[in-house]
Protein backbone atom coordinates (compact mmCIF):
# COMPACT_ATOMS: atom_id res chain seq x y z
CA UNK A 1 0.00 0.00 0.00
CA UNK A 2 1.07 3.41 -0.56
CA UNK A 3 1.83 6.31 1.82
CA UNK A 4 -0.89 7.89 2.83
CA UNK A 5 -0.40 12.00 3.21
CA UNK A 6 -1.54 14.75 5.25
CA UNK A 7 -2.79 16.44 1.78
CA UNK A 8 -4.34 14.48 -0.87
CA UNK A 9 -2.29 13.45 -3.48
CA UNK A 10 -4.64 13.64 -6.27
CA UNK A 11 -8.11 15.57 -6.04
CA UNK A 12 -10.34 12.80 -8.00
CA UNK A 13 -14.21 11.44 -8.14
CA UNK A 14 -13.47 8.11 -9.10
CA UNK A 15 -14.30 6.97 -5.41
CA UNK A 16 -17.66 8.37 -6.09
CA UNK A 17 -18.35 6.77 -9.00
CA UNK A 18 -16.98 3.91 -7.49
CA UNK A 19 -19.47 4.05 -4.54
CA UNK A 20 -22.37 4.50 -6.99
CA UNK A 21 -21.32 1.79 -9.14
CA UNK A 22 -21.27 -0.62 -6.47
CA UNK A 23 -25.28 -2.23 -5.85
CA UNK A 24 -25.37 -2.97 -2.03
CA UNK A 25 -24.65 0.89 -1.94
CA UNK A 26 -27.17 1.58 -4.27
CA UNK A 27 -29.75 -0.51 -2.62
CA UNK A 28 -28.80 0.59 1.08
CA UNK A 29 -29.15 4.63 0.16
CA UNK A 30 -32.47 3.45 -1.16
CA UNK A 31 -33.63 1.92 1.94
CA UNK A 32 -32.38 5.13 4.23
CA UNK A 33 -34.49 7.82 1.72
CA UNK A 34 -37.46 5.27 1.99
CA UNK A 35 -37.82 4.76 5.33
CA UNK A 36 -36.64 8.67 6.03
CA UNK A 37 -39.52 9.75 3.83
CA UNK A 38 -41.86 7.45 4.93
CA UNK A 39 -40.97 7.17 8.59
CA UNK A 40 -41.41 10.99 8.86
CA UNK A 41 -44.23 11.75 6.93
CA UNK A 42 -46.31 9.13 8.84
CA UNK A 43 -44.43 10.49 12.46
CA UNK A 44 -45.30 13.96 11.95
CA UNK A 45 -48.82 13.19 10.87
CA UNK A 46 -49.99 11.18 13.35
CA UNK A 47 -47.94 13.10 16.23
CA UNK A 48 -50.01 16.09 15.27
CA UNK A 49 -53.25 14.31 15.29
CA UNK A 50 -52.41 13.46 18.96
CA UNK A 51 -50.91 16.90 20.24
CA UNK A 52 -54.22 18.64 18.75
CA UNK A 53 -56.44 16.16 20.73
CA UNK A 54 -54.01 16.72 23.80
CA UNK A 55 -53.78 20.93 23.36
CA UNK A 56 -58.09 20.89 23.61
CA UNK A 57 -58.35 21.97 27.19
CA UNK A 58 -62.27 20.53 26.75
CA UNK A 59 -60.98 16.94 26.45
CA UNK A 60 -62.28 14.33 28.59
CA UNK A 61 -59.60 12.40 30.27
CA UNK A 62 -56.97 14.91 28.94
CA UNK A 63 -54.52 14.82 32.02
CA UNK A 64 -54.36 10.93 32.11
CA UNK A 65 -53.68 10.47 28.12
CA UNK A 66 -51.00 12.14 28.92
CA UNK A 67 -49.70 10.94 31.72
CA UNK A 68 -50.07 7.81 29.60
CA UNK A 69 -47.63 8.79 27.27
CA UNK A 70 -44.98 10.50 29.63
CA UNK A 71 -44.50 7.28 31.98
CA UNK A 72 -42.64 5.22 29.62
CA UNK A 73 -40.24 7.87 29.55
CA UNK A 74 -39.60 7.77 33.72
CA UNK A 75 -39.18 4.10 33.23
CA UNK A 76 -38.71 1.89 30.63
CA UNK A 77 -38.87 -1.54 30.13
CA UNK A 78 -35.35 -1.80 28.32
CA UNK A 79 -33.65 -3.62 25.14
CA UNK A 80 -35.12 -6.90 26.11
CA UNK A 81 -38.17 -6.64 26.13
CA UNK A 82 -38.56 -4.71 23.40
CA UNK A 83 -36.97 -6.83 21.33
CA UNK A 84 -39.03 -9.68 22.61
CA UNK A 85 -42.02 -7.38 21.66
CA UNK A 86 -40.75 -6.41 18.09
CA UNK A 87 -40.23 -10.08 17.64
CA UNK A 88 -43.48 -11.37 18.54
CA UNK A 89 -44.81 -8.52 16.01
CA UNK A 90 -42.73 -10.10 13.51
CA UNK A 91 -40.76 -6.95 12.72
CA UNK A 92 -37.51 -8.71 13.05
CA UNK A 93 -36.14 -8.39 9.47
CA UNK A 94 -39.06 -6.47 8.14
CA UNK A 95 -38.57 -3.11 6.39
CA UNK A 96 -41.43 -1.96 9.02
CA UNK A 97 -39.20 -2.16 12.03
CA UNK A 98 -37.77 1.24 10.85
CA UNK A 99 -40.98 3.02 9.86
CA UNK A 100 -43.48 1.36 13.19
CA UNK A 101 -41.55 1.73 16.04
CA UNK A 102 -40.14 5.26 15.77
CA UNK A 103 -43.87 6.80 15.12
CA UNK A 104 -44.14 8.43 18.22
CA UNK A 105 -42.19 10.23 20.76
CA UNK A 106 -43.08 11.71 23.78
CA UNK A 107 -41.06 15.02 23.65
CA UNK A 108 -42.09 15.66 19.97
CA UNK A 109 -45.90 15.63 20.91
CA UNK A 110 -45.47 18.09 23.85
CA UNK A 111 -43.95 20.47 21.53
CA UNK A 112 -46.42 20.34 18.83
CA UNK A 113 -49.11 20.52 21.56
CA UNK A 114 -47.39 23.99 23.20
CA UNK A 115 -47.01 25.11 20.06
CA UNK A 116 -50.79 24.66 19.13
CA UNK A 117 -52.10 25.92 22.52
CA UNK A 118 -50.58 29.07 21.13
CA UNK A 119 -52.96 29.34 18.57
CA UNK A 120 -55.57 31.95 19.17
CA UNK A 121 -59.08 30.30 20.41
CA UNK A 122 -60.80 33.10 18.28
CA UNK A 123 -59.36 31.63 15.06
CA UNK A 124 -61.29 28.46 15.58
CA UNK A 125 -64.37 29.96 16.82
CA UNK A 126 -64.65 32.13 14.18
CA UNK A 127 -63.76 29.49 11.71
CA UNK A 128 -66.73 27.37 13.60
CA UNK A 129 -69.25 30.17 12.83
CA UNK A 130 -68.10 29.98 9.42
CA UNK A 131 -70.03 26.54 9.36
CA UNK A 132 -66.38 24.30 9.02
CA UNK A 133 -66.74 21.15 11.47
CA UNK A 134 -63.80 19.53 13.47
CA UNK A 135 -61.82 17.81 10.77
CA UNK A 136 -61.95 21.07 8.82
CA UNK A 137 -60.98 23.63 11.36
CA UNK A 138 -58.01 20.83 11.73
CA UNK A 139 -57.40 20.70 8.14
CA UNK A 140 -57.93 24.16 6.54
CA UNK A 141 -57.26 26.34 9.94
CA UNK A 142 -54.41 24.43 12.72
CA UNK A 143 -52.40 22.72 9.80
CA UNK A 144 -51.19 25.38 7.60
CA UNK A 145 -50.76 27.66 11.07
CA UNK A 146 -48.12 24.79 12.44
CA UNK A 147 -45.70 25.08 9.60
CA UNK A 148 -43.07 26.15 12.01
CA UNK A 149 -43.35 22.91 14.50
CA UNK A 150 -44.07 20.77 11.81
CA UNK A 151 -40.43 21.76 9.86
CA UNK A 152 -38.71 21.23 13.51
CA UNK A 153 -40.31 18.04 13.87
CA UNK A 154 -39.44 16.91 10.75
CA UNK A 155 -36.21 17.95 10.93
CA UNK A 156 -35.51 15.82 14.54
CA UNK A 157 -37.21 12.82 13.19
CA UNK A 158 -35.94 12.58 9.53
CA UNK A 159 -32.45 12.81 11.42
CA UNK A 160 -32.96 10.37 13.43
CA UNK A 161 -34.09 8.09 10.78
CA UNK A 162 -31.47 8.80 8.24
CA UNK A 163 -28.51 8.32 11.59
CA UNK A 164 -30.33 5.51 12.40
CA UNK A 165 -27.57 2.10 12.13
CA UNK A 166 -28.18 0.15 15.15
CA UNK A 167 -31.55 -0.92 14.20
CA UNK A 168 -30.66 -2.15 10.80
CA UNK A 169 -27.51 -4.10 12.63
CA UNK A 170 -29.66 -5.62 15.57
CA UNK A 171 -32.70 -6.10 14.16
CA UNK A 172 -32.19 -6.94 10.77
CA UNK A 173 -30.19 -9.74 8.90
CA UNK A 174 -31.20 -9.60 5.74
CA UNK A 175 -28.60 -7.67 3.10
CA UNK A 176 -30.90 -5.95 0.84
CA UNK A 177 -32.69 -4.02 4.08
CA UNK A 178 -30.00 -2.28 5.35
CA UNK A 179 -29.38 1.31 5.15
CA UNK A 180 -26.42 3.12 4.31
CA UNK A 181 -25.68 3.77 8.02
CA UNK A 182 -25.29 -0.09 8.97
CA UNK A 183 -23.08 -0.25 5.91
CA UNK A 184 -20.79 2.13 7.18
CA UNK A 185 -20.54 0.50 10.50
CA UNK A 186 -19.80 -3.23 9.37
CA UNK A 187 -17.10 -1.53 7.00
CA UNK A 188 -15.99 0.27 10.26
CA UNK A 189 -15.77 -2.79 11.99
CA UNK A 190 -13.84 -4.48 9.51
CA UNK A 191 -11.73 -1.92 9.13
CA UNK A 192 -11.00 -2.22 12.67
CA UNK A 193 -10.44 -5.80 12.38
CA UNK A 194 -8.06 -5.21 10.15
CA UNK A 195 -6.26 -2.38 12.15
CA UNK A 196 -6.04 -4.71 15.17
CA UNK A 197 -4.19 -7.69 13.24
CA UNK A 198 -1.94 -4.89 11.74
CA UNK A 199 -1.15 -4.20 15.31
CA UNK A 200 -0.43 -7.66 16.48
CA UNK A 201 1.82 -8.16 13.15
CA UNK A 202 3.39 -5.28 14.31
CA UNK A 203 3.74 -5.66 17.61
CA UNK A 204 5.50 -9.77 16.70
CA UNK A 205 8.18 -8.18 14.46
CA UNK A 206 6.48 -9.66 11.36
CA UNK A 207 6.16 -7.50 7.86
CA UNK A 208 2.44 -5.57 7.97
CA UNK A 209 2.69 -6.87 4.09
CA UNK A 210 1.45 -10.40 4.57
CA UNK A 211 -1.89 -8.99 6.39
CA UNK A 212 -4.89 -10.43 4.71
CA UNK A 213 -6.29 -7.09 2.77
CA UNK A 214 -9.19 -9.53 1.12
CA UNK A 215 -12.25 -9.07 2.35
CA UNK A 216 -12.02 -5.11 3.87
CA UNK A 217 -13.66 -2.14 1.95
CA UNK A 218 -10.63 0.46 1.18
CA UNK A 219 -10.25 3.17 2.81
CA UNK A 220 -11.46 5.84 0.10
CA UNK A 221 -14.15 4.05 -0.66
CA UNK A 222 -16.00 3.74 2.94
CA UNK A 223 -14.80 8.22 3.13
CA UNK A 224 -16.56 8.13 -0.03
CA UNK A 225 -19.50 6.61 1.35
CA UNK A 226 -19.27 8.62 4.53
CA UNK A 227 -19.64 11.59 2.76
CA UNK A 228 -22.42 10.67 0.69
CA UNK A 229 -24.16 10.35 4.15
CA UNK A 230 -23.75 12.88 5.58
CA UNK A 231 -23.83 15.30 2.45
CA UNK A 232 -28.34 15.49 2.47
CA UNK A 233 -27.75 16.72 6.25
CA UNK A 234 -25.35 19.43 5.72
CA UNK A 235 -27.95 20.52 2.64
CA UNK A 236 -30.95 20.79 4.87
CA UNK A 237 -29.57 21.75 8.07
CA UNK A 238 -28.96 25.95 7.20
CA UNK A 239 -32.40 26.42 6.01
CA UNK A 240 -33.98 24.87 9.14
CA UNK A 241 -31.67 25.87 11.85
CA UNK A 242 -34.02 28.67 13.33
CA UNK A 243 -36.93 26.37 13.17
CA UNK A 244 -35.13 23.91 15.62
CA UNK A 245 -33.68 26.35 17.69
CA UNK A 246 -37.19 27.50 18.07
CA UNK A 247 -38.34 23.81 18.60
CA UNK A 248 -35.96 23.53 21.36
CA UNK A 249 -37.16 26.63 23.00
CA UNK A 250 -41.05 25.47 22.63
CA UNK A 251 -39.45 22.31 24.26
CA UNK A 252 -37.97 23.84 27.28
CA UNK A 253 -40.40 26.23 28.08
CA UNK A 254 -42.97 22.93 29.15
CA UNK A 255 -41.13 20.04 29.61
CA UNK B 1 -77.43 12.70 35.22
CA UNK B 2 -73.86 13.45 35.73
CA UNK B 3 -72.84 10.70 33.59
CA UNK B 4 -74.96 11.73 30.59
CA UNK B 5 -73.19 15.32 31.07
CA UNK B 6 -69.83 13.60 30.74
CA UNK B 7 -70.74 11.16 27.56
CA UNK B 8 -71.88 14.10 25.79
CA UNK B 9 -68.86 16.27 26.37
CA UNK B 10 -67.32 12.74 25.56
CA UNK B 11 -69.05 12.16 22.11
CA UNK B 12 -68.59 15.81 21.05
CA UNK B 13 -65.16 15.21 21.11
CA UNK B 14 -65.44 12.04 19.48
CA UNK B 15 -62.94 13.45 16.57
CA UNK B 16 -60.42 14.23 19.22
CA UNK B 17 -60.95 10.53 20.58
CA UNK B 18 -60.05 9.17 17.09
CA UNK B 19 -57.22 11.38 16.58
CA UNK B 20 -55.66 10.04 19.76
CA UNK B 21 -56.21 6.48 18.84
CA UNK B 22 -52.93 5.43 17.02
CA UNK B 23 -51.00 7.07 19.70
CA UNK B 24 -52.66 5.30 22.44
CA UNK B 25 -52.50 1.66 20.58
CA UNK B 26 -48.66 2.32 19.78
CA UNK B 27 -47.77 3.67 23.26
CA UNK B 28 -49.26 0.43 24.59
CA UNK B 29 -47.57 -1.96 22.25
CA UNK B 30 -44.22 -0.30 21.85
CA UNK B 31 -44.29 1.45 25.96
CA UNK B 32 -46.60 -1.35 28.02
CA UNK B 33 -46.64 -4.36 26.31
CA UNK B 34 -42.49 -4.34 26.97
CA UNK B 35 -42.89 -3.33 30.25
CA UNK B 36 -45.24 -6.13 30.86
CA UNK B 37 -42.43 -8.54 29.03
CA UNK B 38 -40.18 -7.35 32.11
CA UNK B 39 -41.24 -10.50 33.82
CA UNK B 40 -39.11 -12.52 31.36
CA UNK B 41 -36.13 -11.12 33.61
CA UNK B 42 -37.74 -13.67 36.65
CA UNK B 43 -38.52 -16.80 34.01
CA UNK B 44 -36.31 -18.75 31.85
CA UNK B 45 -37.71 -17.86 28.64
CA UNK B 46 -38.56 -19.19 25.48
CA UNK B 47 -39.75 -18.07 22.66
CA UNK B 48 -42.57 -20.44 21.95
CA UNK B 49 -43.66 -19.59 25.93
CA UNK B 50 -43.39 -16.19 25.15
CA UNK B 51 -43.79 -13.77 27.93
CA UNK B 52 -46.30 -15.70 30.74
CA UNK B 53 -45.54 -18.91 29.80
CA UNK B 54 -41.92 -19.46 30.12
CA UNK B 55 -41.07 -21.21 33.45
CA UNK B 56 -40.43 -18.98 36.47
CA UNK B 57 -36.94 -19.09 37.48
CA UNK B 58 -36.28 -16.88 40.32
CA UNK B 59 -33.38 -14.40 40.71
CA UNK B 60 -31.54 -17.22 38.93
CA UNK B 61 -30.01 -14.59 36.43
CA UNK B 62 -29.67 -11.64 38.71
CA UNK B 63 -27.75 -14.08 40.66
CA UNK B 64 -25.88 -14.90 37.14
CA UNK B 65 -24.91 -11.58 36.18
CA UNK B 66 -23.51 -10.86 40.17
CA UNK B 67 -21.44 -13.81 40.18
CA UNK B 68 -20.12 -13.03 36.48
CA UNK B 69 -16.26 -12.43 37.06
CA UNK B 70 -16.68 -8.93 34.74
CA UNK B 71 -20.02 -7.62 36.81
CA UNK B 72 -18.56 -5.23 38.96
CA UNK B 73 -15.78 -4.00 36.31
CA UNK B 74 -18.91 -3.53 33.94
CA UNK B 75 -21.08 -1.33 37.05
CA UNK B 76 -17.81 0.87 37.81
CA UNK B 77 -16.88 1.19 33.92
CA UNK B 78 -20.64 2.08 33.63
CA UNK B 79 -20.32 4.57 36.61
CA UNK B 80 -17.03 6.33 36.06
CA UNK B 81 -17.82 6.98 32.34
CA UNK B 82 -21.26 8.41 32.80
CA UNK B 83 -19.96 10.34 36.03
CA UNK B 84 -16.68 11.85 34.06
CA UNK B 85 -19.43 12.89 31.09
CA UNK B 86 -21.90 14.26 33.72
CA UNK B 87 -19.28 16.06 35.72
CA UNK B 88 -17.38 18.07 32.26
CA UNK B 89 -20.54 17.25 30.08
CA UNK B 90 -23.27 19.11 32.00
CA UNK B 91 -21.14 22.28 32.44
CA UNK B 92 -19.81 22.91 28.94
CA UNK B 93 -23.19 23.70 27.61
CA UNK B 94 -23.26 26.30 30.11
CA UNK B 95 -19.89 28.00 29.46
CA UNK B 96 -20.41 27.72 25.82
CA UNK B 97 -24.00 29.41 26.20
CA UNK B 98 -22.55 32.44 28.24
CA UNK B 99 -19.80 32.80 26.36
CA UNK B 100 -21.38 32.85 23.74
CA UNK B 101 -23.99 35.79 25.23
CA UNK B 102 -21.09 37.91 25.37
CA UNK B 103 -20.23 38.09 22.24
CA UNK B 104 -20.97 41.41 20.74
CA UNK B 105 -20.30 40.57 17.46
CA UNK B 106 -23.70 38.98 16.12
CA UNK B 107 -21.96 37.47 12.82
CA UNK B 108 -19.24 35.84 14.27
CA UNK B 109 -21.92 34.54 16.87
CA UNK B 110 -24.11 33.30 14.36
CA UNK B 111 -21.46 31.22 13.04
CA UNK B 112 -19.89 29.58 16.42
CA UNK B 113 -23.42 28.57 16.89
CA UNK B 114 -24.18 27.23 13.53
CA UNK B 115 -20.78 24.89 13.57
CA UNK B 116 -21.27 23.80 17.12
CA UNK B 117 -24.61 22.94 16.61
CA UNK B 118 -23.88 20.48 13.04
CA UNK B 119 -21.84 17.21 15.10
CA UNK B 120 -25.39 16.70 16.98
CA UNK B 121 -26.84 15.72 13.52
CA UNK B 122 -24.26 13.51 12.44
CA UNK B 123 -24.62 10.13 13.57
CA UNK B 124 -22.19 8.15 15.99
CA UNK B 125 -20.95 6.09 12.68
CA UNK B 126 -19.73 8.83 10.84
CA UNK B 127 -17.84 10.34 14.05
CA UNK B 128 -16.14 7.41 14.85
CA UNK B 129 -15.44 6.51 10.91
CA UNK B 130 -13.71 10.12 11.03
CA UNK B 131 -12.09 9.22 14.54
CA UNK B 132 -10.29 6.34 13.20
CA UNK B 133 -9.21 7.69 10.07
CA UNK B 134 -7.97 10.91 11.72
CA UNK B 135 -6.35 9.21 14.58
CA UNK B 136 -5.36 6.03 12.63
CA UNK B 137 -1.32 5.19 13.00
CA UNK B 138 -1.06 4.64 9.36
CA UNK B 139 -1.33 7.66 7.73
CA UNK B 140 -3.84 9.71 10.18
CA UNK B 141 -3.28 13.04 9.61
CA UNK B 142 -2.44 14.12 13.65
CA UNK B 143 0.09 11.16 13.51
CA UNK B 144 1.35 12.98 10.07
CA UNK B 145 1.95 15.99 11.98
CA UNK B 146 2.86 14.34 15.47
CA UNK B 147 5.93 12.36 12.78
CA UNK B 148 6.75 15.54 11.06
CA UNK B 149 8.22 17.06 14.38
CA UNK B 150 9.73 14.24 15.01
CA UNK B 151 7.74 12.71 17.59
CA UNK B 152 6.81 8.84 17.78
CA UNK B 153 3.39 7.72 16.34
CA UNK B 154 0.78 7.29 19.38
CA UNK B 155 -1.86 4.77 19.01
CA UNK B 156 -5.34 7.00 19.68
CA UNK B 157 -7.45 4.25 18.95
CA UNK B 158 -8.11 1.00 20.99
CA UNK B 159 -5.83 2.19 23.87
CA UNK B 160 -6.88 2.04 27.45
CA UNK B 161 -4.79 5.19 27.94
CA UNK B 162 -6.50 7.06 25.28
CA UNK B 163 -9.55 5.44 25.84
CA UNK B 164 -11.36 7.95 28.23
CA UNK B 165 -10.32 11.20 26.69
CA UNK B 166 -11.61 10.30 23.54
CA UNK B 167 -15.06 8.77 24.85
CA UNK B 168 -15.33 12.07 27.01
CA UNK B 169 -13.49 14.13 23.75
CA UNK B 170 -16.24 13.06 21.54
CA UNK B 171 -18.98 13.11 23.57
CA UNK B 172 -18.51 16.51 24.28
CA UNK B 173 -17.88 17.77 20.68
CA UNK B 174 -21.01 16.04 19.50
CA UNK B 175 -23.62 17.13 22.22
CA UNK B 176 -22.27 20.98 23.32
CA UNK B 177 -23.52 23.09 21.12
CA UNK B 178 -26.70 21.28 21.02
CA UNK B 179 -27.25 21.46 24.57
CA UNK B 180 -26.35 25.10 24.61
CA UNK B 181 -29.13 26.15 22.79
CA UNK B 182 -31.90 25.38 25.88
CA UNK B 183 -29.44 27.72 28.32
CA UNK B 184 -29.48 30.55 25.28
CA UNK B 185 -33.12 30.66 25.55
CA UNK B 186 -33.10 30.31 29.11
CA UNK B 187 -30.78 33.74 28.49
CA UNK B 188 -32.70 35.27 26.21
CA UNK B 189 -35.93 35.09 28.81
CA UNK B 190 -33.72 37.48 31.25
CA UNK B 191 -34.99 40.70 31.53
CA UNK B 192 -32.33 43.36 30.38
CA UNK B 193 -33.22 45.85 33.12
CA UNK B 194 -31.48 43.51 35.78
CA UNK B 195 -28.53 43.82 33.62
CA UNK B 196 -29.00 47.51 33.67
CA UNK B 197 -29.31 48.00 36.80
CA UNK B 198 -25.97 45.82 37.90
CA UNK B 199 -24.32 47.98 35.00
CA UNK B 200 -25.26 51.44 37.70
CA UNK B 201 -24.44 49.96 41.15
CA UNK B 202 -20.83 49.64 39.01
CA UNK B 203 -20.89 45.74 38.45
CA UNK B 204 -18.08 44.37 36.22
CA UNK B 205 -18.88 41.67 33.35
CA UNK B 206 -17.76 39.10 35.25
CA UNK B 207 -20.06 40.49 38.68
CA UNK B 208 -23.24 40.63 35.73
CA UNK B 209 -22.52 36.81 34.70
CA UNK B 210 -22.31 35.68 38.13
CA UNK B 211 -25.33 37.90 39.85
CA UNK B 212 -27.68 38.12 36.69
CA UNK B 213 -26.68 35.12 34.31
CA UNK B 214 -26.31 32.52 36.57
CA UNK B 215 -29.17 33.18 38.86
CA UNK B 216 -31.33 33.15 35.47
CA UNK B 217 -30.46 29.73 33.94
CA UNK B 218 -30.86 28.02 37.46
CA UNK B 219 -34.18 26.33 37.12
CA UNK B 220 -33.48 24.64 34.05
CA UNK B 221 -29.83 23.51 35.05
CA UNK B 222 -31.22 22.24 37.91
CA UNK B 223 -34.04 20.44 36.08
CA UNK B 224 -31.53 19.13 33.27
CA UNK B 225 -29.36 18.01 36.24
CA UNK B 226 -31.74 15.56 37.53
CA UNK B 227 -32.76 14.12 33.76
CA UNK B 228 -28.99 13.64 33.27
CA UNK B 229 -28.65 11.73 36.66
CA UNK B 230 -31.21 9.33 35.08
CA UNK B 231 -29.16 8.22 32.86
CA UNK B 232 -26.12 8.03 35.24
CA UNK B 233 -26.81 3.79 34.48
CA UNK B 234 -26.40 4.37 30.65
CA UNK B 235 -22.81 5.32 29.59
CA UNK B 236 -24.08 6.08 25.86
CA UNK B 237 -24.11 2.88 24.25
CA UNK B 238 -24.22 3.65 20.28
CA UNK B 239 -21.06 5.94 21.06
CA UNK B 240 -19.32 2.72 23.23
CA UNK B 241 -20.94 0.17 21.04
CA UNK B 242 -18.59 1.74 18.42
CA UNK B 243 -15.97 2.70 20.38
CA UNK B 244 -14.78 -0.04 22.59
CA UNK B 245 -13.14 -3.22 21.35
CA UNK B 246 -11.72 -6.33 23.21
CA UNK B 247 -7.91 -4.37 23.61
CA UNK B 248 -10.60 -1.38 25.78
CA UNK B 249 -12.65 -4.10 27.36
CA UNK B 250 -11.39 -4.25 30.75
CA UNK B 251 -12.82 -0.05 30.95
CA UNK B 252 -15.02 0.10 28.44
CA UNK B 253 -17.53 -2.63 28.85
CA UNK B 254 -20.79 -1.06 30.31
CA UNK B 255 -24.34 -1.98 30.92
CA UNK B 256 -25.83 -0.84 28.40
CA UNK B 257 -23.81 -2.57 25.68
CA UNK B 258 -23.42 -5.64 28.12
CA UNK B 259 -27.13 -6.48 27.92
CA UNK B 260 -26.90 -5.77 24.25
CA UNK B 261 -24.17 -8.23 23.59
CA UNK B 262 -25.40 -10.71 25.69
CA UNK B 263 -29.09 -10.43 24.40
CA UNK B 264 -29.33 -9.85 20.90
CA UNK B 265 -25.85 -11.32 20.21
CA UNK B 266 -25.76 -14.25 22.39
CA UNK B 267 -29.45 -15.13 22.72
CA UNK B 268 -29.88 -15.37 26.69
CA UNK B 269 -32.71 -12.95 26.79
CA UNK B 270 -33.28 -13.77 30.17
CA UNK B 271 -30.23 -13.14 31.74
CA UNK B 272 -29.82 -9.81 29.64
CA UNK B 273 -33.35 -8.43 30.55
CA UNK B 274 -31.95 -8.96 34.12
CA UNK B 275 -28.97 -6.93 33.68
CA UNK B 276 -31.31 -4.36 32.08
CA UNK B 277 -34.10 -4.56 34.80
CA UNK B 278 -31.40 -3.57 37.21
CA UNK B 279 -30.13 -0.84 35.51
CA UNK B 280 -33.33 0.54 35.03
CA UNK B 281 -34.09 0.04 38.23
CA UNK B 282 -30.87 2.19 39.83
CA UNK B 283 -31.59 4.80 37.26
CA UNK B 284 -35.20 5.17 38.78
CA UNK B 285 -33.99 5.20 42.29
CA UNK B 286 -31.25 7.84 40.94
CA UNK B 287 -33.86 10.03 39.60
CA UNK B 288 -36.15 10.25 42.41
CA UNK B 289 -34.09 11.08 44.74
CA UNK B 290 -32.17 13.71 42.76
CA UNK B 291 -35.32 15.04 42.11
CA UNK B 292 -36.75 14.89 46.19
CA UNK B 293 -33.34 16.51 47.03
CA UNK B 294 -33.37 19.31 44.38
CA UNK B 295 -36.82 19.50 45.66
CA UNK B 296 -35.85 20.13 49.15
CA UNK B 297 -32.75 22.60 48.28
CA UNK B 298 -33.81 24.67 45.73
CA UNK B 299 -37.71 24.44 45.05
CA UNK B 300 -37.38 23.48 41.53
CA UNK B 301 -38.01 19.57 40.46
CA UNK B 302 -39.01 17.69 37.61
CA UNK B 303 -41.96 16.28 39.81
Amino acid sequence: MGALYFYPRKFTLDNYAQVFDNRQIWQAYKITILRTVIGTAAHVLLCTLMAYALSKKTLPGRTFFTFYIFLPTIFSAGFIPYFITLQKLHLINSFWVYVIPMLFNFMHVVIIRTFLQGIPEEIEESARIDGLNDFQIFVRIILPLSGPVIATISLFIGVAHWNDWFTGAYYVSDKNLIPVQTLLQQMLTEAEALSSSMQRAAQQGGQTVNVNMAGATPESMRMALLVITVFPILCVYPFLQRYFVKGVMIGSVKG
Amino acid sequence: MKSSLLWKRVWRHKLFYLFLLPGIVWFFIFSYVPLYGLQVAFRDFTFVGGFTGSPWAGLKYFRQFFDYYQSSDIIRNTIVISLMKLLVGFPMPIILAILLNEIRNLKFKKTIQTLSYLPYFVSWIVVVTLMQRLLSMYGGPLNDLLSSFGAHPVQFMNNTTWFYPLVLGSDVWKNIGWNSIIYMAAIAGIDQQLYEAAKIDGASRFRQIWHVTLPGIRNIAVILFILATGSLMSAGFEQLLLLNGPATASIGSVLDVHVITSGIQQGRLSYAAAVGLFQSGIALILIVTVNWIARKVSDVSLF
